[in-house]
Protein backbone atom coordinates (compact mmCIF):
# COMPACT_ATOMS: atom_id res chain seq x y z
CA UNK A 1 0.00 0.00 0.00
CA UNK A 2 0.87 3.70 -0.49
CA UNK A 3 2.65 5.14 2.06
CA UNK A 4 1.53 8.21 2.42
CA UNK A 5 -2.21 7.24 2.26
CA UNK A 6 -2.11 3.46 3.52
CA UNK A 7 -1.40 1.52 7.00
CA UNK A 8 1.84 -0.50 6.63
CA UNK A 9 1.30 -3.69 5.38
CA UNK A 10 3.00 -6.73 6.71
CA UNK A 11 6.35 -7.91 5.06
CA UNK A 12 7.06 -11.41 3.53
CA UNK A 13 4.34 -14.08 2.15
CA UNK A 14 0.99 -13.11 3.99
CA UNK A 15 0.62 -16.45 5.79
CA UNK A 16 3.14 -15.00 7.58
CA UNK A 17 2.16 -11.54 9.10
CA UNK A 18 0.22 -13.36 11.94
CA UNK A 19 4.06 -13.50 14.08
CA UNK A 20 5.41 -10.45 14.49
CA UNK A 21 8.63 -11.56 16.78
CA UNK A 22 11.62 -14.08 16.56
CA UNK A 23 9.68 -16.66 19.05
CA UNK A 24 6.16 -16.67 17.32
CA UNK A 25 7.73 -16.60 13.63
CA UNK A 26 9.85 -19.53 14.97
CA UNK A 27 6.64 -21.15 16.89
CA UNK A 28 4.50 -20.27 13.64
CA UNK A 29 6.95 -22.57 11.63
CA UNK A 30 6.83 -25.99 14.08
CA UNK A 31 2.83 -25.10 14.15
CA UNK A 32 2.42 -25.29 10.15
CA UNK A 33 4.57 -28.15 9.63
CA UNK A 34 2.55 -29.94 12.66
CA UNK A 35 -0.75 -28.87 10.00
CA UNK A 36 0.91 -29.83 7.14
CA UNK A 37 1.79 -32.78 7.81
CA UNK A 38 -1.41 -34.00 9.27
CA UNK A 39 -3.14 -32.98 5.74
CA UNK A 40 -0.48 -34.31 3.24
CA UNK A 41 0.08 -37.75 4.03
CA UNK A 42 -3.22 -39.17 2.81
CA UNK A 43 -2.00 -37.41 -0.62
CA UNK A 44 1.11 -39.41 -0.73
CA UNK A 45 3.00 -36.77 0.62
CA UNK A 46 5.31 -35.61 3.71
CA UNK A 47 6.07 -31.97 5.41
CA UNK A 48 8.90 -31.15 7.39
CA UNK A 49 10.10 -28.16 8.71
CA UNK A 50 13.26 -28.00 11.38
CA UNK A 51 13.77 -23.90 11.06
CA UNK A 52 17.21 -25.24 10.32
CA UNK A 53 16.87 -24.02 6.78
CA UNK A 54 14.24 -21.46 4.79
CA UNK A 55 11.44 -23.21 3.27
CA UNK A 56 9.49 -26.10 3.76
CA UNK A 57 10.24 -29.54 2.82
CA UNK A 58 7.99 -31.44 0.69
CA UNK A 59 8.99 -35.26 0.43
CA UNK A 60 6.85 -37.86 -0.99
CA UNK A 61 6.62 -41.62 -0.36
CA UNK A 62 8.81 -42.54 -2.81
CA UNK A 63 11.32 -40.78 -1.11
CA UNK A 64 12.20 -37.75 -3.69
CA UNK A 65 12.35 -34.67 -1.87
CA UNK A 66 11.52 -30.57 -2.95
CA UNK A 67 12.16 -27.53 -0.54
CA UNK A 68 9.23 -24.63 -1.46
CA UNK A 69 9.41 -21.01 0.33
CA UNK A 70 5.73 -21.00 1.76
CA UNK A 71 2.27 -22.53 1.72
CA UNK A 72 1.44 -20.97 -2.21
CA UNK A 73 4.17 -23.02 -3.23
CA UNK A 74 2.90 -25.82 -1.29
CA UNK A 75 -0.24 -26.19 -2.70
CA UNK A 76 0.94 -25.56 -6.13
CA UNK A 77 3.48 -28.26 -5.57
CA UNK A 78 1.35 -30.76 -3.74
CA UNK A 79 -1.12 -30.22 -7.06
CA UNK A 80 1.59 -31.21 -9.35
CA UNK A 81 2.30 -34.24 -7.37
CA UNK A 82 -0.64 -35.57 -6.53
CA UNK A 83 -2.54 -34.41 -10.11
CA UNK A 84 -5.02 -32.93 -8.16
CA UNK A 85 -5.39 -29.82 -6.04
CA UNK A 86 -5.82 -30.52 -2.38
CA UNK A 87 -9.54 -28.94 -1.41
CA UNK A 88 -10.32 -27.70 1.93
CA UNK A 89 -14.34 -28.13 1.12
CA UNK A 90 -13.56 -31.70 0.44
CA UNK A 91 -16.11 -34.15 2.18
CA UNK A 92 -12.43 -35.51 4.26
CA UNK A 93 -12.37 -32.30 5.72
CA UNK A 94 -15.74 -31.31 6.77
CA UNK A 95 -16.86 -34.66 8.07
CA UNK A 96 -18.03 -34.63 11.36
CA UNK A 97 -14.91 -37.30 12.30
CA UNK A 98 -12.00 -35.77 13.80
CA UNK A 99 -8.86 -36.44 12.72
CA UNK B 1 -17.52 11.94 -21.30
CA UNK B 2 -20.77 10.26 -22.48
CA UNK B 3 -23.19 13.93 -21.55
CA UNK B 4 -22.46 12.72 -17.45
CA UNK B 5 -20.06 15.61 -16.63
CA UNK B 6 -22.17 18.54 -15.37
CA UNK B 7 -21.97 21.86 -16.76
CA UNK B 8 -21.62 24.61 -14.46
CA UNK B 9 -24.95 26.21 -14.82
CA UNK B 10 -26.32 22.36 -14.17
CA UNK B 11 -24.71 22.22 -11.20
CA UNK B 12 -25.34 25.21 -9.42
CA UNK B 13 -25.90 25.25 -6.13
CA UNK B 14 -26.63 21.03 -6.69
CA UNK B 15 -24.27 19.13 -4.93
CA UNK B 16 -21.89 16.67 -7.19
CA UNK B 17 -22.25 13.46 -6.91
CA UNK B 18 -19.56 10.43 -8.14
CA UNK B 19 -20.28 6.63 -8.56
CA UNK B 20 -17.59 4.82 -8.10
CA UNK B 21 -17.86 1.42 -9.25
CA UNK B 22 -16.22 -1.82 -10.27
CA UNK B 23 -16.25 -5.26 -9.59
CA UNK B 24 -15.10 -7.17 -6.81
CA UNK B 25 -11.64 -6.48 -5.69
CA UNK B 26 -11.27 -4.02 -8.97
CA UNK B 27 -9.15 -1.62 -6.59
CA UNK B 28 -12.35 0.99 -5.96
CA UNK B 29 -11.28 1.84 -1.92
CA UNK B 30 -7.77 2.09 -2.68
CA UNK B 31 -8.60 4.23 -5.90
CA UNK B 32 -10.91 6.27 -3.03
CA UNK B 33 -8.73 6.80 -0.27
CA UNK B 34 -5.57 7.99 -2.61
CA UNK B 35 -7.94 10.60 -3.88
CA UNK B 36 -9.21 11.51 -0.58
CA UNK B 37 -5.96 11.62 0.67
CA UNK B 38 -4.65 14.18 -2.09
CA UNK B 39 -7.34 16.67 -2.12
CA UNK B 40 -9.10 15.58 -4.82
CA UNK B 41 -11.97 14.40 -3.28
CA UNK B 42 -11.18 15.80 0.17
CA UNK B 43 -14.33 17.85 1.15
CA UNK B 44 -16.51 14.58 -0.34
CA UNK B 45 -19.08 13.23 1.91
CA UNK B 46 -18.21 9.18 1.07
CA UNK B 47 -21.09 6.68 1.56
CA UNK B 48 -19.60 2.95 1.25
CA UNK B 49 -21.90 0.50 0.09
CA UNK B 50 -20.76 -3.26 0.79
CA UNK B 51 -22.89 -6.29 -0.11
CA UNK B 52 -21.99 -7.85 2.81
CA UNK B 53 -23.01 -7.34 6.33
CA UNK B 54 -19.83 -6.37 8.01
CA UNK B 55 -18.55 -3.47 6.94
CA UNK B 56 -14.58 -3.33 6.18
CA UNK B 57 -13.94 -0.43 3.58
CA UNK B 58 -15.14 2.47 6.26
CA UNK B 59 -11.75 1.25 8.67
CA UNK B 60 -9.63 2.28 5.20
CA UNK B 61 -11.57 5.70 4.52
CA UNK B 62 -11.07 7.54 8.36
CA UNK B 63 -9.55 10.49 5.71
CA UNK B 64 -12.87 11.35 4.76
CA UNK B 65 -14.40 14.76 5.71
CA UNK B 66 -17.75 12.66 6.57
CA UNK B 67 -18.59 9.12 5.93
CA UNK B 68 -21.81 6.30 5.78
CA UNK B 69 -22.14 2.99 5.55
CA UNK B 70 -24.76 1.73 3.87
CA UNK B 71 -23.79 -2.37 4.53
CA UNK B 72 -25.70 -5.74 3.86
CA UNK B 73 -27.04 -5.40 0.71
CA UNK B 74 -26.07 -3.61 -2.89
CA UNK B 75 -27.21 -0.01 -3.03
CA UNK B 76 -28.66 -1.03 -6.27
CA UNK B 77 -31.49 -3.57 -5.60
CA UNK B 78 -32.16 -4.50 -1.57
CA UNK B 79 -30.64 -1.60 0.25
CA UNK B 80 -31.86 1.16 -2.43
CA UNK B 81 -34.25 2.69 -0.08
CA UNK B 82 -31.22 2.71 2.81
CA UNK B 83 -29.46 4.82 0.00
CA UNK B 84 -32.49 7.24 -0.65
CA UNK B 85 -32.79 7.73 2.38
CA UNK B 86 -29.24 8.42 3.50
CA UNK B 87 -28.75 11.00 0.52
CA UNK B 88 -32.08 13.04 1.59
CA UNK B 89 -30.86 13.01 5.00
CA UNK B 90 -27.91 15.01 3.37
CA UNK B 91 -29.63 17.05 1.42
CA UNK B 92 -32.05 18.08 4.40
CA UNK B 93 -28.55 18.79 6.28
CA UNK B 94 -27.31 21.07 3.59
CA UNK B 95 -30.70 22.93 3.57
CA UNK B 96 -30.41 23.27 7.45
CA UNK B 97 -28.25 25.77 8.97
CA UNK B 98 -26.18 23.75 11.22
CA UNK B 99 -23.01 21.23 10.63
CA UNK B 100 -20.59 20.89 7.48
CA UNK B 101 -22.62 21.78 4.39
CA UNK B 102 -20.73 19.08 1.70
CA UNK B 103 -20.64 20.11 -1.70
CA UNK B 104 -19.42 16.55 -3.09
CA UNK B 105 -20.88 12.99 -2.61
CA UNK B 106 -19.16 9.74 -3.34
CA UNK B 107 -20.74 6.51 -3.67
CA UNK B 108 -18.43 3.66 -3.38
CA UNK B 109 -20.74 0.46 -4.57
CA UNK B 110 -20.15 -2.39 -3.53
CA UNK B 111 -18.16 -4.76 -6.20
CA UNK B 112 -22.08 -6.54 -7.05
CA UNK B 113 -23.72 -3.62 -7.42
CA UNK B 114 -24.69 -2.52 -11.02
CA UNK B 115 -24.23 1.34 -11.03
CA UNK B 116 -27.40 2.22 -13.63
CA UNK B 117 -30.29 1.32 -11.04
CA UNK B 118 -28.61 3.57 -8.35
CA UNK B 119 -28.08 6.17 -10.85
CA UNK B 120 -31.89 5.93 -11.57
CA UNK B 121 -33.21 5.81 -8.59
CA UNK B 122 -31.35 9.35 -7.50
CA UNK B 123 -32.36 10.52 -10.55
CA UNK B 124 -36.25 9.85 -10.16
CA UNK B 125 -36.32 10.83 -6.40
CA UNK B 126 -37.66 14.29 -7.24
CA UNK B 127 -35.85 15.54 -3.76
CA UNK B 128 -32.71 14.17 -5.10
CA UNK B 129 -32.81 15.43 -8.11
CA UNK B 130 -33.41 18.90 -7.07
CA UNK B 131 -30.10 18.76 -5.12
CA UNK B 132 -27.71 16.31 -6.33
CA UNK B 133 -26.48 16.07 -10.03
CA UNK B 134 -24.74 13.00 -11.01
CA UNK B 135 -21.26 14.48 -12.09
CA UNK B 136 -19.34 11.03 -13.09
CA UNK B 137 -19.60 7.28 -12.96
CA UNK B 138 -16.45 5.95 -12.45
CA UNK B 139 -15.81 2.30 -13.00
CA UNK B 140 -12.46 0.33 -11.27
CA UNK B 141 -11.43 -2.52 -13.57
CA UNK B 142 -9.00 -4.90 -13.05
CA UNK B 143 -5.79 -5.12 -15.01
CA UNK B 144 -5.31 -8.76 -14.37
CA UNK B 145 -8.58 -9.84 -14.06
CA UNK B 146 -10.66 -7.34 -16.03
CA UNK B 147 -10.70 -9.31 -19.92
CA UNK B 148 -12.10 -12.23 -17.94
CA UNK B 149 -14.47 -10.89 -15.58
CA UNK B 150 -15.83 -9.10 -19.30
CA UNK B 151 -15.74 -12.31 -20.53
CA UNK B 152 -17.66 -14.52 -17.87
CA UNK B 153 -19.51 -11.65 -15.44
CA UNK B 154 -22.18 -10.09 -17.16
CA UNK B 155 -22.70 -7.29 -14.45
CA UNK B 156 -18.78 -7.01 -14.94
CA UNK B 157 -19.48 -6.41 -18.06
CA UNK B 158 -22.43 -3.75 -17.13
CA UNK B 159 -20.56 -1.37 -14.53
CA UNK B 160 -17.95 -1.17 -17.45
CA UNK B 161 -20.34 -0.09 -20.07
CA UNK B 162 -21.72 2.11 -17.94
CA UNK B 163 -18.94 4.09 -16.92
CA UNK B 164 -17.80 7.57 -17.97
CA UNK B 165 -14.40 7.30 -16.27
CA UNK B 166 -12.80 3.57 -15.88
CA UNK B 167 -9.45 3.64 -13.79
CA UNK B 168 -8.01 0.57 -14.98
CA UNK B 169 -5.86 -0.88 -11.97
CA UNK B 170 -2.98 -2.97 -10.93
CA UNK B 171 -1.32 -2.12 -14.67
CA UNK B 172 2.48 -2.95 -13.35
CA UNK B 173 0.81 -6.22 -12.23
CA UNK B 174 -0.38 -7.12 -15.31
CA UNK B 175 1.37 -8.62 -18.58
CA UNK B 176 1.52 -5.77 -21.03
CA UNK B 177 0.30 -7.81 -24.59
CA UNK B 178 -3.05 -8.79 -22.43
CA UNK B 179 -2.69 -4.92 -20.95
CA UNK B 180 -2.89 -3.82 -24.42
CA UNK B 181 -5.84 -6.22 -25.57
CA UNK B 182 -7.96 -5.29 -22.69
CA UNK B 183 -6.87 -1.34 -23.32
CA UNK B 184 -8.31 -1.98 -26.53
CA UNK B 185 -11.45 -4.46 -25.72
CA UNK B 186 -12.35 -1.44 -22.98
CA UNK B 187 -12.10 0.79 -25.80
CA UNK B 188 -14.87 -1.37 -28.40
CA UNK B 189 -17.18 -1.68 -25.78
CA UNK B 190 -17.49 1.59 -24.39
CA UNK B 191 -15.80 4.38 -26.88
CA UNK B 192 -17.30 7.58 -24.72
CA UNK B 193 -15.53 6.85 -21.70
CA UNK B 194 -12.23 8.48 -20.55
CA UNK B 195 -9.67 5.60 -19.96
CA UNK B 196 -6.95 5.86 -16.79
CA UNK B 197 -4.21 3.97 -15.01
CA UNK B 198 -3.73 3.16 -12.25
CA UNK B 199 -0.47 2.05 -9.68
CA UNK B 200 -2.08 1.32 -6.10
CA UNK B 201 -4.21 4.30 -6.24
CA UNK B 202 -2.12 6.73 -7.96
CA UNK B 203 -2.50 7.72 -11.37
CA UNK B 204 -0.22 6.16 -13.25
CA UNK B 205 0.62 6.02 -17.33
CA UNK B 206 -1.50 3.86 -19.51
CA UNK B 207 0.94 1.74 -22.40
CA UNK B 208 -0.58 2.57 -26.01
CA UNK B 209 -2.63 -0.23 -26.87
CA UNK B 210 -1.27 0.05 -30.32
CA UNK B 211 -1.95 -2.59 -32.83
CA UNK B 212 -3.72 -5.01 -29.91
CA UNK B 213 -7.17 -6.42 -31.09
CA UNK B 214 -9.98 -6.18 -28.92
CA UNK B 215 -11.21 -9.73 -27.86
CA UNK B 216 -15.08 -10.16 -29.80
CA UNK B 217 -17.08 -10.43 -26.26
CA UNK B 218 -19.92 -13.13 -26.91
CA UNK B 219 -23.15 -12.90 -24.94
CA UNK B 220 -22.22 -13.51 -21.52
CA UNK B 221 -25.10 -16.24 -19.79
CA UNK B 222 -25.74 -15.72 -16.45
CA UNK B 223 -22.53 -16.32 -15.06
CA UNK B 224 -23.72 -19.69 -13.71
CA UNK B 225 -24.60 -19.94 -9.62
CA UNK B 226 -25.86 -16.17 -8.70
CA UNK B 227 -22.92 -14.95 -6.48
CA UNK B 228 -23.03 -14.46 -2.84
CA UNK B 229 -21.94 -13.21 0.03
CA UNK B 230 -20.96 -14.29 3.77
CA UNK B 231 -19.76 -14.06 6.51
CA UNK B 232 -17.26 -16.66 8.59
CA UNK B 233 -16.79 -16.14 12.46
CA UNK B 234 -13.85 -17.33 12.77
CA UNK B 235 -13.44 -16.25 16.73
CA UNK B 236 -11.61 -14.52 18.52
CA UNK B 237 -8.78 -17.21 19.74
CA UNK B 238 -8.45 -17.90 15.82
CA UNK B 239 -4.64 -20.30 15.89
CA UNK B 240 -3.43 -17.92 12.90
CA UNK B 241 -1.06 -20.34 11.68
CA UNK B 242 -3.72 -23.19 10.99
CA UNK B 243 -6.23 -21.02 9.75
CA UNK B 244 -3.22 -19.18 6.96
CA UNK B 245 -2.44 -22.73 6.01
CA UNK B 246 -6.43 -23.42 5.52
CA UNK B 247 -6.82 -20.10 3.76
CA UNK B 248 -3.90 -20.45 1.24
CA UNK B 249 -5.07 -24.08 0.36
CA UNK B 250 -8.65 -22.78 -0.13
CA UNK B 251 -7.58 -19.70 -2.41
CA UNK B 252 -5.68 -22.24 -4.39
CA UNK B 253 -8.39 -24.68 -5.01
CA UNK B 254 -10.89 -22.45 -5.06
CA UNK B 255 -9.72 -19.51 -6.27
CA UNK B 256 -12.00 -19.45 -9.43
CA UNK B 257 -14.81 -19.02 -7.09
CA UNK B 258 -13.83 -17.41 -4.39
CA UNK B 259 -14.00 -13.85 -5.93
CA UNK B 260 -13.13 -11.84 -2.93
CA UNK B 261 -11.89 -12.86 0.84
CA UNK B 262 -11.91 -9.72 3.10
CA UNK B 263 -12.08 -9.12 6.78
CA UNK B 264 -10.27 -8.21 9.83
CA UNK B 265 -8.35 -10.84 12.04
CA UNK B 266 -6.68 -10.18 15.30
CA UNK B 267 -3.07 -11.98 15.85
CA UNK B 268 -0.27 -11.48 18.06
CA UNK B 269 1.22 -9.03 15.34
CA UNK B 270 -1.72 -6.61 15.70
CA UNK B 271 -5.22 -6.08 13.60
CA UNK B 272 -4.78 -7.66 10.03
CA UNK B 273 -6.32 -6.59 7.34
CA UNK B 274 -7.03 -9.55 5.24
CA UNK B 275 -8.02 -8.94 1.27
CA UNK B 276 -8.26 -11.40 -1.15
CA UNK B 277 -9.27 -11.54 -5.21
CA UNK B 278 -8.99 -14.55 -6.76
CA UNK B 279 -6.07 -16.17 -5.94
CA UNK B 280 -3.89 -13.03 -4.92
CA UNK B 281 -3.71 -11.98 -1.26
CA UNK B 282 -2.86 -8.61 -0.58
CA UNK B 283 0.11 -8.65 1.74
CA UNK B 284 -2.39 -7.82 4.83
CA UNK B 285 -2.48 -4.31 6.41
CA UNK B 286 -1.17 -3.83 10.15
CA UNK B 287 -4.76 -1.83 11.21
CA UNK B 288 -4.38 0.62 14.62
CA UNK B 289 -5.50 -0.74 17.31
CA UNK B 290 -8.88 0.91 18.44
CA UNK B 291 -11.77 -1.16 18.32
CA UNK B 292 -13.54 -3.39 20.64
CA UNK B 293 -12.82 -7.07 20.41
CA UNK B 294 -16.28 -8.35 18.83
CA UNK B 295 -16.05 -6.52 15.99
CA UNK B 296 -13.44 -8.40 14.24
CA UNK B 297 -12.37 -11.53 13.61
CA UNK B 298 -15.37 -12.00 10.78
CA UNK B 299 -14.26 -12.71 7.36
CA UNK B 300 -16.28 -12.10 4.46
CA UNK B 301 -16.38 -14.47 1.13
CA UNK B 302 -17.97 -13.58 -2.12
CA UNK B 303 -18.13 -15.98 -4.52
CA UNK B 304 -20.14 -19.10 -5.70
CA UNK B 305 -20.71 -22.65 -4.85
CA UNK B 306 -19.86 -23.14 -1.10
CA UNK B 307 -21.98 -22.22 1.69
CA UNK B 308 -21.10 -20.64 5.46
CA UNK B 309 -21.49 -23.78 7.35
CA UNK B 310 -19.10 -26.07 5.02
CA UNK B 311 -16.39 -22.98 5.62
CA UNK B 312 -17.11 -22.97 9.43
CA UNK B 313 -16.72 -27.31 9.74
CA UNK B 314 -13.71 -26.95 7.18
CA UNK B 315 -11.82 -24.52 9.04
CA UNK B 316 -12.65 -26.14 12.53
CA UNK B 317 -11.30 -29.00 10.78
CA UNK B 318 -7.93 -27.77 9.82
CA UNK B 319 -7.69 -25.36 13.41
CA UNK B 320 -8.27 -29.01 15.36
CA UNK B 321 -5.35 -30.45 13.35
CA UNK B 322 -2.42 -31.87 15.14
CA UNK B 323 0.32 -34.69 14.17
Amino acid sequence: MCSSCGFPAAPGHWTEAGAATPHDRLRARFRRAQVLQSVLPAYGLTAHDGAQVPGIQLGTLSGSQTIVRDLEEVWAEAERLSGKAIDPLDPRFIGEETP
Amino acid sequence: MAGMVETSDAAEGRMRLTVLGGFLGSGKTTWLRHQLHHGLLADAFVVVNEAAETPVDDALLSQSAELAVVAGGCACCEARDELVALLRDICDRRVSAEGRRPDRIVIETSGLADPGPIVSAIRSDPMLAYHIVISEIVVAVDAVYGLEQLRQEPLSRRQMELADRLVVTKIDEADEAALARLLATLKAINPGAAISGAVKGSDAALPDSGSAEPEVLGEVGDGGAPIRALKLEIGEDIDWTAFSVWLSALIHARGDDILRVKGVVRTPAGRLLLQSVRKIVQSPEILPDDRPLGDDNGLVFIGRGFGTDQLARSLRHFAGLRE
